[in-house]
């Protein structure tokens, strides 16, 4: 198995930079998702890997040696694209071959080969159907299969999963990292769906806007986000801007404890479920007002006002608390993530 | 129920004069290609006519001269046209410009391809002049006579002019629609140019090249006017040969001439069969994408 590694990868398309200098290190083995918004550059990333476009400058390293000048053909990292692109004329049988009948494989090892993947991704008795007769989930195993088959070196999955429904969607992630585990391909998942990524690889380099922002664990880029961007990309966040002075957080709010005493001007990120709820003053917090409240079965999205600052807050119905309330937010400020204030 | 039978209820009107003025025609040919053609006395049924015709020299030359003329034709012009189609659609740049060249000869009628072909071709034609001019033949009758050729060159030349456009535009066409991707993805799959051009482009396009081979094909061998005008006094295409037994003043002949078109027909049914299978085989993958 391959070890990646991308050197300040660029590509622009009709005067749009697309992707602004990439660089990323994928280790043998691994399963690392590249997680962003729609149109960030994820699919164009994973065809520049595969040869399917060339950069525009920068360079592609498979186990320490360049690649670029290395054709789609015969590069060895796979795409499964977003939408399968089976082959409507060959059955299920024949798509899986494909990669081996152009290897010039012989047929008895061929057959051998799409007998294995056809067990593996659990196909039995679909082998002579056409594409056109298969359902959703199906069609993304045939794609998987017909990528396994050919034993590549490098696993290129584009948002193989959006296309399903959530239940089809989970077994089919299971299964999928089941089989990377199995044959230990150095994997790279794209997605736009943070959840898919937080579940499914060892670690995540969220890509916003052509450049890769952050790369780490799971917990690491989910808890510990670099910047706000990153942080917003895995859901809204509130900010409170102040300073800290001799281990305290000073903003219009009052002043608060913090334990952490770097950067005069900050901003404090505060998850909408990071904060409590209570009718009574209770621990470190400030009192405000229920804007309004949206219900959502498990959990209670209110909208709350202190200081004519606004706050999203979410938290489960044990407690419901009406629109115009006053209510002591509750919320403990050691835990809390300070980033340096950008400069307004 | 009431639902099912409107459309063709309301379709009637115009069914009928298409569907009506299409089978009298054909069984008042039937009819007299089997010799019952009252008007000139003849009345009653003959399998004689068919004997005849079946089996005369002339006509078989005939037909073999026209089964000839137009498998050579087509299947010329399907492959030129296919290729063509083919390098037009990997041409990155003046794709419009091509595209609009290639088209132009299928809006062009018959009747003037076939004189565009005689004035190039002929012993005084342009073709020929400019060898003359250039030296390299020193008389203009040292030029291969292409035109009223036994060889039929002529006639294969003008069906070419008008076949290879047609074949290149539909193809070009469902070449287009076919999803870019899928050669990304056989690529991907370690097929090289060649390889996704046998193996997904051109299976893919099968149907299409099927269908309009039959049509050129059913086309160039009932076509009358290239032959016509390009083919040579013996043997004639069957289209022509039916046209001449047609206006015979002894109208005794008539039958002759129905018994060729009879042949003309059914060969044309076959071929409308085959449209027809061509499509339900591949009815399985008609999904482009
Ligand atoms: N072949 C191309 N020619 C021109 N522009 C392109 C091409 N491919 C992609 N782009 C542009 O590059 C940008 C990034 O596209 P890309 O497909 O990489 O996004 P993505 O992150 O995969 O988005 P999505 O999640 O929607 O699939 C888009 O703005 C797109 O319009
Ligand atoms: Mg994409």
């Amino acid at each position: 198995m391959y070890k990646i590694e991308l050197k300040n990868i660029s590509k622009v398309f009709e005067n749009k930079r697309v992707l602004k200098g990439i660089n990323l290190i994928v280790n043998e083995g691994e399963m690392l998702s590249l997680l962003g918004p729609s149109g960030c550059g994820k699919t164009t990333t994973l065809k520049i890997i595969a040869g399917l476009f060339s950069p525009d400058c920068g360079d592609i390293l498979f186990n320490g040696k360049s690649i670029v000048n290395i054709p789609v053909e015969k590069r060895g990292a796979v795409i499964v694209f977003q939408d399968y692109l089976l082959f409507p004329h060959m059955t299920v049988e024949e798509n899986i071959a494909f990669g081996l009948k152009m290897a010039k494989i012989k047929k008895p090892k061929r057959r051998v080969k799409v007998r294995e993947m056809i067990d593996l991704v659990k196909l039995d008795g679909c082998e002579k159907k056409y594409p056109s007769e298969l359902s959703g989930g199906q069609k993304q195993r045939v794609a998987i299969a017909r990528a396994l088959a050919i034993e590549p070196k490098v696993l290129l999955l584009d948002e193989p999963f959006s296309n399903l429904d959530t239940r089809l969607r989970e077994s089919m992630r299971i299964f999928v990292c089941d089989i990377q585990k199995k044959l230990g391909i150095t994997t790279i998942l794209v997605t736009h769906d943070k959840e898919e990524a937080l579940l499914t690889s060892h670690r995540v380099a969220v890509i916003l806007d052509g450049e890769i922002k952050q790369i780490g664990t799971p917990a690491e880029v989910y808890e510990k986000p670099s910047s706000p961007l990153v942080a917003d990309f895995f859901g809204e966040k509130n900010y409170l801007e102040g300073e800290i002075i001799k281990g305290f957080f000073v903003c219009k709010m009052g002043k608060f404890k913090t334990g952490f005493d770097k950067y005069p001007r900050v901003m404090a990120m505060i998850r909408p479920e990071e904060i409590e709820l209570t009718d009574s003053e209770e621990g470190s917090g400030f009192w405000g007002r229920i804007l309004s409240k949206q219900y959502a079965g498990d959990k209670i999205y209110y909208k709350l006002s202190a200081n004519d600052i606004q706050l999203k807050c979410m938290a489960n119905s044990k407690n419901m608390f009406e629109a115009n309330q006053r209510v002591w937010l509750k919320i403990d400020f050691e835990k809390t993530i300070f980033f340096k204030a950008e400069k307004s | 129920m009431l639902k099912k039978f409107k459309p063709y209820v309301m379709l009637a009107p115009v069914m009928f004069i298409i569907l009506g003025i299409f089978t009298m025609g054909l069984a008042l040919g039937f009819f007299q290609s089997l010799g019952y053609f009252p008007a000139v006395g003849l009345k009653e049924f003959t399998l004689r006519y068919y004997k005849e015709v079946l089996t005369d020299i002339g006509f078989l030359d005939s037909l073999k001269f026209t089964l000839y003329t137009s498998f050579v034709s087509s299947t010329l012009a399907l492959i030129i046209g296919v290729l063509l189609a083919y390098s037009i659609f990997q041409s990155k740049s003046r794709k419009g410009v091509l595209y609009t060249i290639y088209k132009l000869p299928v809006i062009v009628p018959h009747s003037i391809a076939a004189l565009l072909v005689f004035n190039v071709l002929t012993q005084s034609g342009i073709l020929a002049r400019v060898l003359f001019y250039l030296g390299i033949i020193s008389e203009q009758t040292q030029f291969p006579s292409l035109i009223f050729d036994q060889n039929g060159i002529g006639i294969i030349i003008s069906y070419l002019w008008k076949g290879i456009p047609f074949i290149a535009m539909t193809v070009y066409t469902v070449l287009s629609n076919i999803n870019d991707k899928l050669t990304d993805a056989a690529l991907n799959l370690g097929a090289n140019r060649r390889q996704v051009f046998w193996k997904i482009l051109l299976p893919l396009l099968m149907p299409s090249i099927l269908s309009s081979y039959i049509i050129i094909f059913a086309f160039s061998f009932g076509a009358f006017e290239i032959p016509y005008l390009l083919g040579p006094t013996s043997p004639k295409l069957l289209p022509v040969k039916a046209y001449i037994e047609y206006i015979n003043p002894d109208l005794s002949h008539r039958p002759y001439s129905m018994v060729i078109n009879m042949v003309l027909a059914s060969y044309s049914l076959i071929l409308v069969w085959f449209y027809s299978k061509t499509f339900k085989l591949f009815s399985k993958f008609d999904e482009i994408s």
